[in-house]
Parts: C-alpha cells; sequence; structure tokens
C-alpha cells in the first residue's frame, strides 16, 4: 500500500515538474521572433510580407506571453504539436515514425550493457589486479575513449567492409517491401516485435541481423561507466564486515560474491543504468547516424540544424518525461534493493 | 584437558604496498575442550589476525605463510588433530560457522545491511543443517499426502516429494564422498614422502571440486522462479531461528525475524549475531570484542549472555579483548599478546596474583584503581610499526628491564611452572 502511495504522490510531482519542463520550453521558444514562429503554424514556402502580418495576427503571435502559453498548452494537451519540417508531418506523425526505431534498439542494448557492465564489473573486482582485472580495465578505457563515430565506422568498415555483414539501415530492402505492405499490420512499429506479431519469422531476424551492430557499438561505447563503477562498488562491499561474517558462517566465495556483496554493490550501479537508459532514449544521433537508422535521435540532430521549433519542443518534453519516469523507476528499484531506503 | 585447536608457530603476514607487514610472529596458543580463553592485547597486537587465521578467514593481503593449526574435533582424531592449514577451502566452508563460529567486534557493521535477519540467521541452517531439514521436510511432506487433497496440489506434493528426495540423495552421496576423502586425508596427514604429497594435494582439489547438486536439483535451485518450492524448508528454518532467538533473549522474535539490521539497537544486533555464530552449536566460539562498542549495561547482558552458553551449549570460548577486567569477569586461561608475539599464557588467577612478563606487568599497572591518587602508569613508547619490527623481542624497546640479548634472540616460550608459561630472557629454561 505504502509503494502504491508512494507511486501515485511521485506520478503527482512528476506533473509539476513536466509543467515547469514546458515553462522552460515555452520561454525558449518565445525568443525567437513572432515572424519565425509562423512556420510552427503554416508550412507554406514562400510568404509575402502582409500575409505574414496576417499570419502573426491570427495566431496572435504578438500576444503576452502568458496567454500564448496557455494557447500552446491547449494544443499540447489535445496532442497537437505543431507541424515539423524536418519529418515533413505533424510533430505526433513523426514521432510515431522516428521513436519506435529508437525504442527497438534501446529496449535490446540496455539490458545488454547492464549485464555486461555489472558481470565484468564483477568478475574486476573478483580477480583484482589479476590478468582478468587488467583485461576489463582495457575493456573500459577502450570504450571510454573511443569517440562513437570512429568505432562505429570502424565496426561498419570491418564487419560490412570487409565480410560484408551486419549492414546498416533498419532492414533489408527485400524484407522493406513486406513491411509496408497491405497484409503486415503495424501493431507497435517495433520491426522485430511486429515481425512476430504477424508471424513473419523471416522479417523477425532481417530486423535483428541489423539490430546487431549497433547493439553492439552501444555496448562497447557505454557498459564502460557502469563496468567501472560496479568494480569499485563491489570492491568496497567486499572490505566490508559482513563478509568476514558471512565466511565465517561458512558460506563459499560464490555465495559471498553473489549474494552478500553484489546486492549491496548494486546500488550506485542502478543509478548509473537508468541515466544511461534516459541518455540513450535521446542521444544516440551519432550511432543513428552511422547506422542510417531513423531515429529519434537523427531527427533531433536534423531538428536542431533546421530550427524545427515545434520537433525540438516536443522532443524537449518527451526526454523530460522520460528522465523523470526512469527516475521514479529507479528509486523503486533502490528500495527494492536497499530496505534502508523508505519510500513515502 | 584435551585439546581443542592449537595454533603452533603460526606466521600470518600482510603483503601491502609500503612493505610486508608481519603481523604473527610465532603466535602458539592452545585451546581445550570446555574452557574459555582470553587472548589479550593492545589494539593492533594481533589477536584478530590470530583467531582469522584460526579460521582461516585472513582477507587480502593477508597470508599465514608459516606453522599449524590442529583441530581436535571428534574422538577419532584427537591423537593427532587435523592440520587446517594444508586442508582444502571446501572443508574449511563446512568447518566455519558448524564447528568453529565468531562473533565479531562491531555488530552494527558486520551485518549484511539489505538482508534480512531471516535471510542471515537462516543462511547457517541452510549451509550446515541441509540434510536434516530436508528430511524433516519430506516428514511433513508424507503426513500431507497421507490426508486427501485437491488433485493438482496432490501431484504439486508428490512432485515436491520426489525432487526433495532427490535433492536429499544427492547430498547424502556428497557426504559419504567428502567423509571417505577426509579419512584418506587424515591417514596421510603426516606421511611427507612425494607420493603422499601428490596424493594429498589431489584429494584436496577433488574436494574443492566435488559437488553435491545433480542438475535437475541445481536447476531448480538456482531458477528465482521457483522459490516458492523451497517454502517448506524456509517456514522450518525461520521456526528454527525463533526458538533461537527466544532461547537468546530477543523479545518478540518473530517480528525481529522479518526486520533488516539498520531496524534494531546495537545489543539486539549483538545477540543477532551471536544467533549466526549459534546457528549450528559450534564446537569452539570465537568472540573477537564482542563488548567494546556496545555501553555498558547491553556490554553486561551480552556477557552474561555468553557466560549462560558457555555453561548450557557450546564447549569452549575463544575470548578476544583488551579490557582486563572482562578477562578476570570471563576467562580461566589467558594469553598477553604483544605486536604478534605471545607474552605469557597462564590462568587468570596467576596473571593477575604473579604475572612474569614485563608487559604483562605493564599492562596490570596501567589500569586505573579507584584508590589511585598518583599519575597513571603508562608504558613508555608505543606499538611498534610492524612492517620493521624490532629484531629479537618485540617488546625490548619498551621494556624496563630489557638486556642485551633481548635485541639479538626472540625469547623461548618456557615453562616457569605448571601451566604458567612465559616468553621473555628473564626466565631462563627449557623450550616448550
Amino acid at each position: 500500500m505504502s509503494l502504491l502511495h508512494y507511486i501515485i504522490r511521485r506520478l503527482l510531482l512528476m506533473i509539476v515538474v513536466l509543467f515547469g519542463v514546458t515553462l522552460l520550453v515555452f520561454s525558449i521558444m518565445m525568443i525567437i521572433p513572432p515572424g519565425q514562429r509562423v512556420g510552427i503554424y503554416v508550412q507554406h514556402e514562400k510568404i509575402t510580407p502582409s500575409q505574414m502580418e496576417a499570419l502573426i495576427i491570427k495566431y496572435g503571435l504578438r500576444d503576452p506571453a502568458p496567454i500564448q502559453y496557455l494557447r500552446w498548452m491547449a494544443n499540447v494537451l489535445r496532442g497537437d504539436f505543431g507541424h515539423s519540417v524536418t519529418a515533413s508531418a505533424p510533430v505526433s506523425e513523426g514521432f510515431k515514425m522516428y521513436f519506435p526505431v529508437t525504442l527497438e534498439l534501446v529496449l535490446l542494448a540496455t539490458p545488454l550493457i547492464i549485464i555486461v557492465g555489472i558481470k565484468l564489473g564483477m568478475l574486476g573486482a573478483i580477480h583484482k589486479d589479476r590478468s582478468i582485472d587488467h583485461a576489463t580495465r582495457v575493456f573500459a578505457i577502450v570504450g571510454y575513449s573511443l569517440p562513437t563515430f570512429w568505432l562505429g565506422l570502424l565496426l561498419l568498415m570491418i564487419f560490412y567492409g570487409y565480410f560484408g555483414i551486419f549492414p546498416p539501415g533498419t532492414i533489408s530492402p527485400d524484407s522493406k517491401d513486406v513491411v509496408f505492405s497491405a497484409e503486415f499490420i503495424n501493431f507497435t512499429g517495433l520491426l522485430t516485435l511486429d515481425a512476430i506479431l504477424n508471424w513473419r519469422w523471416d522479417i523477425f531476424w532481417d530486423a535483428l541481423y541489423h539490430l546487431i551492430l549497433p547493439t553492439i557499438n552501444l555496448i562497447l561505447l557505454n557498459s564502460a561507466l557502469l563496468m567501472r563503477l560496479m568494480r569499485s562498488s563491489m570492491l568496497e562491499a567486499l572490505g566490508q564486515d559482513f563478509i568476514l561474517t558471512a565466511l565465517a558462517k561458512g558460506a563459499s566465495k560464490r555465495i559471498v560474491y553473489y549474494k552478500h556483496a553484489r546486492r549491496n554493490a548494486l546500488i550506485p550501479a542502478v543509478t548509473v543504468a537508468g541515466v544511461l537508459f534516459a541518455l540513450l532514449m535521446g542521444g544516440m544521433v551519432i550511432t543513428e547516424t552511422i547506422f542510417a537508422r531513423q531515429g529519434i535521435g537523427l531527427w533531433m540532430a536534423r531538428a536542431a540544424l533546421m530550427l524545427d521549433v515545434p520537433a525540438i519542443m516536443f522532443n524537449v518534453l518527451f526526454l523530460g518525461t522520460v528522465f523523470v519516469t526512469v527516475n521514479l523507476i529507479v528509486d523503486i528499484i533502490y528500495a527494492y534493493i536497499d530496505p534502508r531506503i523508505r519510500l513515502g | 584437558m584435551e585439546k581443542l585447536i592449537e595454533t603452533e608457530d603460526l606466521y600470518t603476514n600482510f603483503f601491502t604496498f609500503e612493505g610486508v607487514v608481519r603481523a604473527l610472529n610465532g603466535v602458539s596458543v592452545v585451546v581445550n575442550q570446555g574452557e574459555t580463553y582470553g587472548l589479550v592485547g593492545e589494539s593492533g597486537c594481533g589477536k584478530s589476525v590470530t583467531v582469522r587465521s584460526m579460521m582461516r578467514i585472513v582477507q587480502e593481503p593477508g597470508k599465514i605463510v608459516g606453522g599449524k593449526i590442529l583441530l581436535f574435533l571428534s574422538s577419532e582424531d584427537r591423537q593427532k588433530g587435523i592440520d587446517i592449514i594444508k586442508r582444502s577451502e571446501a572443508f574449511m566452508e563446512s568447518i566455519r560457522g558448524d564447528d568453529i563460529s565468531m562473533i565479531f567486534q562491531e555488530a552494527s557493521t558486520s551485518l549484511n545491511p539489505v538482508l534480512s535477519i531471516r535471510d542471515q540467521v537462516g543462511e547457517s541452517f541452510l549451509l550446515h543443517r541441509r540434510g536434516e531439514l530436508l528430511e524433516e521436510t519430506l516428514k511433513q511432506l508424507a503426513d500431507e499426502l497421507k490426508s486427501n487433497g485437491f488433485p493438482l496440489a496432490m501431484a504439486w506434493k508428490g512432485f515436491q516429494r520426489w525432487l526433495f528426495r532427490r535433492e536429499l540423495e544427492s547430498l547424502r552421496r556428497y557426504e559419504k564422498h567428502v567423509k571417505e576423502i577426509d579419512r584418506e586425508l587424515y591417514e596421510l596427514e603426516e606421511k611427507t614422502d612425494p607420493r603422499s604429497t601428490r596424493r594429498k594435494s589431489s584429494l584436496n582439489a577433488r574436494r574443492d571440486r566435488l559437488s553435491e547438486h545433480d542438475f535437475l536439483v541445481s536447476a531448480v535451485k538456482k531458477s528465482p522462479f521457483l522459490e516458492r518450492y523451497y517454502k517448506k524448508i524456509h517456514k522450518i528454518v525461520e521456526n528454527k531461528i525463533i526458538e533461537l532467538l527466544k532461547s537468546l533473549g530477543v523479545p518478540n522474535p518473530a517480528n525481529v525475524l522479518k526486520s533488516y539490521p539498520h531496524e534494531l539497537s546495537g545489543g539486539m544486533q549483538q545477540r543477532i549475531v551471536i544467533a549466526i555464530a549459534l546457528a549450528c552449536n559450534p564446537t569452539l566460539l570465537i568472540a573477537d570484542e564482542p563488548t567494546s562498542n556496545l555501553d555498558v549495561t547491553i556490554q553486561a547482558q551480552i556477557i552474561e549472555l555468553i557466560k549462560m552458553l558457555k555453561e548450557n551449549i557450546i564447549t569452549s570460548v575463544l575470548f578476544i579483548t583488551h579490557d582486563l577486567g572482562l578477562v578476570a569477569e570471563v576467562c580461566e586461561r589467558v594469553t598477553v599478546m604483544y605486536a604478534g608475539d605471545t607474552c605469557e599464557t597462564t590462568s587468570v588467577k596467576e596473571l593477575f596474583k604473579n604475572p612474569l612478563h614485563p608487559y604483562t606487568k605493564g599492562l596490570l599497572s596501567s589500569v586505573p584503581r579507584i584508590e589511585q591518587v598518583e599519575k597513571l602508569h603508562t608504558i613508555p613508547g608505543t606499538v611498534p610499526n610492524l612492517i620493521n619490527p624490532p629484531a629479537g623481542c618485540r617488546f625490548h624497546p619498551r621494556c624496563p628491564s630489557a638486556m642485551k640479548i633481548c635485541a639479538e634472540r626472540k625469547p623461548p616460550m618456557v615453562e616457569y611452572k605448571e601451566g604458567h608459561t612465559v616468553s621473555c630472557h628473564l626466565y631462563p629454561g627449557e623450550e616448550v
């Protein structure tokens, strides 16, 4: 019961936070002169100055800011975020188009990043200052220091360039025809999931095949931080007195590592894993560019370059929601792992 | 009196970046069956390292580098004892918590903060009493199967019984193997020819590798979704814990069971630590300064508790403390340690009446007394750095009666009179 209360309270708080985010986003938008903000509502390339003036008055772009804010909020609440130039569609349509591509990769990569990071971090701590530890350290340094674009291109060059496997893109041209045909029903927009739901395993494997290289790229780049954190917190846990108690009880090394130490060491790692997930949701610009995946990151980057204000505003709001939600989930997991943390 | 555990010339070093810390410099202590034995000394004199070496839980970068630790547990190995330094890790795991267990200085940090009391106390039972637990569960299941019930529930119970039986069988098989290996190792104990040595190391390695689990049982054990399958065992364990906590004077044990260490008071935490140690009725309880972080009233309670346990449950207690008052209160025989050396070993009465070693004398005169008016006596100087310990007797730089030979040669342990041994050049004699 207290957990439910806590979640409800946090969700109410989330609304407050998101309200703050909308205020911030809106004030950023208000910096742009009214003439440019017309673009949010109208998509004509060429407009005469008199038409422009008419439009500005029509949409009330010179009204006091609070009134404009309320008007904008009313639209947002109705699900109308304006028109995105870069997606050449309404923002919500663009989101439906780009988001599943990102989500698919994030959902596949994040668990793997977490597993690899935690596993290698624990191995490093258990075999401290031995060869396994040094190997994981090298892995971490490589992951830390290699720029995304370089590693991504290198992977693409090696696998696609030399061996001809793991092509970029989300799906092969043949499968694309199937996906866009009438009998393939788009349930979720996630290609792999849709393929299963349509019982088209060939398409599922094809989509998964295209996901492998970007996933490897993300694992190499992102598990390093988690790994190092896990290693140090594991070492700290292993130095605690309760490890001696467990040993004196007759527990084997395995039980000591995986039951007594790991749970204590996981607490800081959970935070980082949560932040990592949230960051990946919006921040895979380079990975998506290199592997030609039309995702949120790519859209955001293009929107920023072309001053596609509605798209940017929407994505800021979206990422705000993601971060707040992930934080809530992290807090709940915290309380589950560590009984000293009380929710509510 | 019969010996229970004995260390012979134990050397334990810590290999740190600054250098090798020689924490134990040939420590020899004997704990007899049925006695309360005290280990006294300043902080950092190697008391804790001695007992941790005895259990072989010295943590990195520490290592036992020399000496013997002889354990005389069952009647069959009373004659020569088992040298546990040479035994496998798996053997030690079966000894720790079952025959020898330990309670620690700071109860608040020696309990795992993220595991419930039930998990932590129950672990001892689950590690060492699994066979008995399985048998009890099987008995329960057999009773339940006799009565009528839903066919599906009955089928589930039948399946459980089948799997528990399978687990029990594999456990018994494992125990039989282990017993065979241990017997052979015991017979080879004192042989040093190359063939026996090889055989010993291969047996030790085999004991480490040996595993009780058959494939199906370990699959069930490791799968987190099948936790419910073990509910019956956990229920039995719970009852055992409640009984144990009750006997230790924990009020409302059923609630304490579900709580976490941070929710308990210091005295209660120490009781839980004691409960963990006592779960399997150990022969030897090692108490590593169990009261030094408690306030005085709780201290008295815990001491009373340990005394009560000594009378009723445990055979021997090895009590570590720096408090001479406690020694007088609790112990029968005492060893005084200084900087990794054993200074003198004697009965408590003798120690206070007739201290021999200059360090013991210094310690005793440093105890504040109520009738004392002049300044409190102190031993000049400080505890030496054990990376470069003084040569010869480690106490000689601070010793009021130091002689030339003290800096040159480590004094042998001599028997001054029966039951009173001392290691000091002031008392020449035959080494024992």
